[in-house]
């Protein structure tokens, strides 16, 4: 395995692990649980998670695997850095604080359709 | 969760978690477990959290929808998500797209019905279900 290989895994579980620990899914996934969630074969996880516990990012239990205090900051950290850019909107497109759009499905049809067609007739 | 290669019935149209997605979140920001609790209305049985998990992260990476870090009081900080601008294009080029698949299978089906009629089965469930089984014992007795 190459160190990029390494690092981008390590986000994939760190950043996987973080998610389901906060949506109350799961504290202690197994090494089948994380192959499932991320759809990837368990054979190839596993090495990379014997990794990820040497490193001090996870720590293994009696269930499973737990985030470790580094790894939990980590995996915070790489999530929120992965789609830090991607919040706003183009000028000229509508979204939720638009007063046209949201008044009526009708308003909001037209002006979907007139972006689909590259155009944009109301001012916000 | 139903994907692609899915089995959940009744049968959904190839890809329907990802417009369902866009749909509950033009309805309202979530977090990613009550949006597993809301497919539900749209024929996601199975929970399958990982499913989700993968479709959420591409329709982030394709800038359709945003999330951020809420606070918790409790646990640790939760993923909440929203429709962003382009979001809100793509889920009327799927909602657009349905309308059409809509109307393909209202002629389908309106064409088959003129053999067979498809709710005769639902109803006859239902006229079953009216019977009283100790009415007609009794009946039966007397």
């Amino acid at each position: 395995m190459s160190e990029l290989e390494v690092l981008k895994v390590r986000e994939e579980v760190l950043q996987a692990m973080y998610w389901m620990r906060a949506e109350g899914l799961a504290d202690e996934p197994s090494a089948r649980d994380l192959s499932s969630f991320l759809a990837v074969p368990a054979d190839t996880l596993a090495t990379y998670i014997d990794r990820f516990v040497a490193e001090g990012h996870l720590e293994a239990t009696a269930a499973g695997f737990r985030l470790t205090e580094t790894g939990t900051a980590a995996g915070k950290r790489s999530f929120a850095d992965e789609f830090a850019d991607m919040t706003s909107g183009a000028h000229g497109e509508c979204g939720a604080d638009c007063t046209f759009c949201n008044s009526d499905p009708n308003a909001a049809a037209s002006c979907l359709e007139q972006n689909l067609n590259g155009e944009h007739a109301h001012q916000h | 969760m139903p994907t692609s290669t899915d089995t959940a019935q009744p049968a959904l149209p190839k890809n329907f978690l990802r417009p369902c997605l866009l749909l509950l979140l033009r309805e309202a920001p979530a977090h990613g477990y009550e949006l597993l609790d809301r497919l539900r209305a749209f024929g996601f049985e199975g929970s399958d959290p990982g499913g989700l998990y993968r479709a959420l992260r591409k329709l982030e990476g394709e800038k359709l929808v945003a999330s951020a870090w809420q606070r918790s009081g409790a646990g640790p900080d939760r993923r909440i998500y929203e429709l962003t601008r382009a979001g809100r294009k793509e889920l009327h080029r799927r909602a657009k797209a349905l309308a059409e698949t809509r109307q393909t299978l209202a002629s389908f089906l309106g064409r088959y019905e003129e053999f067979v009629a498809l709710d005769a089965p639902r109803r006859a469930r239902g006229r079953a279900r009216e019977r009283d089984p100790e009415r007609e014992e009794a009946a039966a007795r007397g």
